[in-house]
């Protein structure tokens, strides 16, 4: 838990950051919008007292009413991982500018946030599914995912009674659909 | 009627069949040849040529069949060996009934044609690549007096007939309408061709030492003993014979055309059943070929390493014994079972009367087998020259299988500018030395 | 039954017409940049596909190759044919369960598969492992680490043709996954972390197996490694293939061996040090030519660096329990937590979001193969179909940790 980095980062972002640093165990987490998502991974990536050269993860996030991308950054500079939220992208326009301008390895993991939650990254050369076929409609890891729906659809689908589209009134109870509270 | 045959047991119904049939059938011929031996014989005496052809012809065809077997055996249990496993054991007495399986398994698979094929071609190219090899053995002498055909360009035939077995790999490659069939034949190709050149150069030299390519001739000149033999005068010819010998073998490290980590089976992919085995076949027959040629032209073919007085002669007369003659063949066996089986009778408890009878048995017959061969190693001359030649092609043959086992494959380009760059000019160099070697030995 | 009525060939509705029988790939809608630029073919230019089905591509993975003769000029694999949606059904088990879910994504080496999440759950649950189990997870995950590296051994050789090595590094591999199911019961997927500790002490079997093999395996890796290492095909093959360069590794987010051998020595285990790899002491393999020569090499040497830390925490082992008192229910408190090892391939990470409940809201499991495996797209260019499976193999990609 490097205090002295937390500091560094509220002075160089400032107003940029949408919540409070916050810390715990040896990660960092700063929050930021989606649209500047570019302008702030440049600076962590250029800025001399940063130099975060290595991205270990993309991740995409539903909390059930808005997505998120979390990237995960490491640097010589400091012992912390540090964790960039870009927060409150919204369900109707799931789009967020790409980072494969820094890191061309960022395209596959943007590719299968696409493919499981629908995002759509601006500026990656390659917005294609990449786990599910290419005619597959839904996309698996929002949390208002309905197998039955999917499967039915599919060519094989329908066979086992999971699948079966005509479900009963409380296949919506079998979905799940939970949503993250406040942190 | 029908009630008997219908309570008789499978087998009382196929010995009423077959016995009455065999009866009948030999009946006949014994009428044929009564009658006809006479002049069948007449004619064949006048054709001898034609006659010594159509045996010599079905022989190697009938010949390649127990060799591919072993070296595919071989293959298994070798490259088993120096892996660290145990290999095919148990099919028959230690696995050696296996590669008598994998004839059947590939006889009895699905042999189908694939929709959009050349069908012609498609059928013949398996014919073509197996037709060349046994065409090639042909010319091989395993002993005095055991060979094919011999004239006085058999080495130049054995090369031209080698190389079209290219010609089949390209037509299966081409006619199966498939991208990884059409790329293995085009790589197969090219690598015969880049090979061919080495392959034929490296035994100008022996051709000049020799002053004939006729095969025969080349083995007689290497009579006498180990240090006669053509591999200390042709030394740089050999290394070369044999890389290009490997390449034209379709033999790892220069296996490019049946890289099956990299195109499935290359030009082989669109065939099942037989027509995959006459692939793998002949190229089994060419590793025995390949071999036997290099034992033939560098290591002396059928002399032995050193001089041997043969022939023997027993100063035993058999006919002087008379009637007792007849008493040694028949006593021979009774005491011959009974001295051998009696030490398994005596020192083993577990040993029944009949099994130490059996065992006796056995023994004594390996005995004879093992005296009637040395008697024919020693006597006669062909006996002993076939046993070296085998011998000596079966080393070959196993250093080809210990290569495939450890060495890993060269790739394309680099197999390619290896053949250019570097056998080639090698090859040249050993014909201007040579050449040079006897021009300057003649002129003295 | 009733007379089976099978289809027959020449019924119109199977049949294809023969002009269109021999194009057998179907040519996807060019709908992106990268798609576009693909598969628009140019003059002398085939498409290849390397199926999911193929003797030699490490897993189910298909890869479209665009040459031209037999030169490699651009590279797409696709990917998802062992997709089983992990991380969906880790939002519907609990935090116990889902550590042996997670086993069969890098199943090669499982043990880092399950020790990445294991670790951010007991961040989240601020858990404190006792040091007796952080040992025994330094020791079991060094063994997985020299296991894995002697598959790719293998695999290596036996894609560039050579069928002995696969056996001999095999014959190691199998001593070592006897050791280890002596203590956890299984030889593939160990199912042996948990959280907070491991599940079962050390026992007499794998102590006596691993003294047995300690005394050996020196000399049996030496030997094996000297059949290829001498080999000069084999170097000539190896020397100057697929060179990745120190910026392309950075851009690309490579990790492990594949960053290290391109002249980076970023390791976790020193840079971001997790467990009680700081109390041990061991060299962090770098080379500089990050072909794949040097990839090779360098697991290799990583291998030996393994053996250095087996062996001291056998001596530093200390004695107490293996497992910390958890209650059977686990709810932690709404958060997040991230953490990541050295996997033998890279860096293997989770990042654990909880909500307070007992199932994860949202697990993202992150492995190295997939990312490794856009290298291959950028590696092959220029080099020759052949290649394709060898820079692969050098990149050591696991088709299960890719496809999650």
């Amino acid at each position: 838990m490097d205090r002295a980095f937390r500091a560094l980062i509220e002075r160089t972002f400032g107003d940029l950051l949408t919540g409070p640093v916050r810390q715990r165990h040896d990660e960092t987490e700063m929050r930021i919008r989606p649209g500047d998502v570019p302008q702030v991974m440049r600076t962590l990536h250029d800025d001399p007292r940063l130099r975060f050269e290595y991205l270990s993860d993309l991740a995409g996030v539903d909390t059930g009413t808005v997505f998120q991308v979390v990237y995960h950054l490491f640097s010589v500079v400091t012992p912390d991982w540090l964790r960039v939220v870009a927060d409150g992208i919204p369900r109707d326009q799931p789009r967020i500018p790409s980072i494969t301008f820094l890191w061309k390895g960022a395209e596959w993991m943007e590719r299968e946030a696409y493919d499981m939650f629908g995002l759509v990254f601006e500026g990656n050369r390659d917005m294609r599914r990449i786990y599910m076929p290419d005619d597959y409609v839904s996309f698996p890891l929002r949390k208002d995912f309905h197998l039955p729906d999917d499967a039915s659809r599919s060519p094989g689908g329908g066979v086992r009674p999971m699948e079966d589209a005509t479900t009963p009134a409380d296949a919506a109870a079998a979905t799940s659909r939970r949503t993250a509270t406040a942190r | 009627m029908a009630a008997y045959w219908s309570r008789l047991s499978v087998g009382s119904r196929a010995f009423l069949v077959i016995v009455p049939a065999l009866l009948v059938v030999g009946a006949v011929l014994t009428v044929a040849i009564a009658l006809l031996l006479g002049p069948v014989l007449d004619f064949l005496g006048a054709n001898m040529p034609l006659v010594r052809f159509v045996a010599a012809a079905t022989a190697i065809i009938v010949m390649t069949i127990p060799i591919a077997f072993v070296i595919i055996f071989m293959e298994l249990k070798v490259i088993a060996a120096m892996n660290l496993r145990v290999g095919p054991d148990r099919v028959g007495p230690y696995g050696t009934f296996m590669s008598v399986v994998h004839g059947l398994k590939v006889l009895a698979k699905e042999d189908f044609t694939p929709r959009g094929v050349d069908v012609p071609i498609f059928t013949l190219a398996p014919i073509v690549v197996f037709a060349s090899i046994p065409l090639t053995l042909l010319v091989i002498p395993f002993a005095p007096g055991v060979f094919g055909q011999d004239f006085n360009i058999a080495l130049l035939y054995f090369f031209a007939i080698g190389g079209m077995s290219v010609v089949g790999l390209m037509m299966a490659g081409w006619a199966s309408f498939n991208k990884y069939s059409l790329l293995g034949a085009l790589r197969a190709a090219a690598q015969a061709i880049s090979y061919e050149l080495p392959l034929t150069l490296s035994v100008v030299g022996i051709i000049i030492l020799a002053g004939t390519m006729s095969l025969n001739s080349i083995v007689q000149q290497q009579a006498g003993s180990l240090f006669d033999w053509n591999i200390w005068k042709q030394p740089l010819g050999f290394l070369i014979f044999f890389i290009a010998a490997t390449a034209e073998a379709n033999r790892t490290p220069l296996d490019m055309t049946e890289a099956d980590q990299e195109l499935v089976a290359g030009f082989a992919t669109e065939y099942s059943g037989m027509r995959f085995g006459f692939f793998f076949f002949a190229e089994y027959v060419n590793v025995f070929v390949v071999s036997a040629l290099s034992v033939v032209l560098f290591f002396g073919g059928w002399n032995a390493p050193f001089d041997w007085p043969f022939p023997v002669t027993l100063s035993l007369d058999p006919g002087g014994l008379g009637l007792g003659l007849v008493f040694l063949i028949a006593l021979a066996p009774v005491v011959g079972t009974i001295v051998l089986g009696l030490p398994f009778w005596l020192l083993s408890s577990r040993v029944s009367t009949l099994k130490a009878l059996v065992i006796g048995f056995i023994l004594f017959n390996l005995l004879v087998v093992g005296a009637l061969l040395g008697w024919a190693f020693v006597s006669a001359a062909w006996v002993s020259g076939l046993a070296w030649m085998i011998g000596k092609t079966f080393v070959f043959v196993f250093i080809f299988v210990q290569m495939r086992g450890t060495l890993p494959r060269v790739r394309v380009d680099q197999l390619m500018s290896f053949a250019w760059k570097w056998l080639l000019p090698a090859a040249l160099l050993n014909i201007f030395v040579t050449a040079i070697a006897v021009s300057i030995l003649a002129n003295r | 039954m009733t007379s089976s009525t099978r289809p027959s060939l020449d019924d119109p509705a199977l049949t294809i017409p023969l002009e269109h029988a021999g194009i057998f790939e179907p040519i996807p809608l060019a709908r992106t940049e990268r798609q576009q630029e693909f598969y628009g073919l140019k003059d002398g230019e085939m498409l290849l596909n390397m199926g999911p089905q193929h003797p030699s591509t490490h897993g189910v993975l298909r890869v479209v190759l665009k040459i031209n003769g037999e030169q490699v000029v651009d590279l797409d694999p696709v990917l998802g044919y062992l997709h089983r949606g992990v991380e969906k059904i880790a939002e519907n088990s609990d935090f116990h369960h889902i550590i042996s879910q997670l086993d069969p994504l890098e199943y090669v080496s499982s043990l880092f598969c399950e020790w990445s999440p294991v670790m951010s759950f007991e961040k989240l649950l601020d858990v404190q492992v006792p040091r007796r189990a952080e040992y025994i997870r330094v020791l079991t995950g060094e063994l997985n680490r020299i296991a894995s590296h002697m598959l790719f051994l293998g695999w290596y050789a036996l894609d560039l043709g050579g069928i002995t090595p696969i056996l001999w590094s095999f014959a190691e591999r199998d001593e070592i996954v006897e050791m280890l199911a002596a203590i956890t019961g299984a030889k593939l997927l160990f199912n042996y972390f948990r959280i907070g500790g491991v599940n079962g002490d050390l026992n007499h079997e794998f102590m006596s197996r691993l003294g047995d093999w300690m005394s050996r395996a020196g000399a049996q890796l030496d030997a094996g490694m000297g059949l290829l290492n001498e080999n000069e095909i084999f170097v000539r093959r190896a020397r100057g293939l697929g060179v990745l360069d120190r910026e392309t590794a950075l851009r690309m987010c490579a990790t492990g061996p594949n960053l290290r051998a391109s002249g980076v020595p970023f390791d976790i285990r020193r840079a971001h040090p997790y467990s009680v790899y700081p109390e041990l002491e061991f060299d962090i393999p770098t080379r500089r030519e990050g072909d794949s020569l040097a990839r090779y090499l360098l697991r290799m040497d990583e291998v030996r660096q393994s053996l250095r830390i087996i062996d001291q925490c056998l001596h530093q082992m200390p004695d107490g329990p293996v497992m910390a008192r958890l209650p059977r229910l686990l709810r932690p408190r709404p958060g997040r937590a991230y953490s990541a090892v050295e996997g033998p391939r890279g860096q293997y990470s989770c990042y654990a979001m909880s909500d307070g409940t007992d199932q994860p809201f949202r697990l993202r499991i992150h492995d190295p193969s997939f990312l490794h495996l856009q290298l291959v797209g950028l590696l092959m260019p220029g080099n020759l179909i052949a290649d394709t499976m060898a820079i692969m193999a050098s990149l050591d990609p696991v088709m299960g940790g890719v496809d999650k």
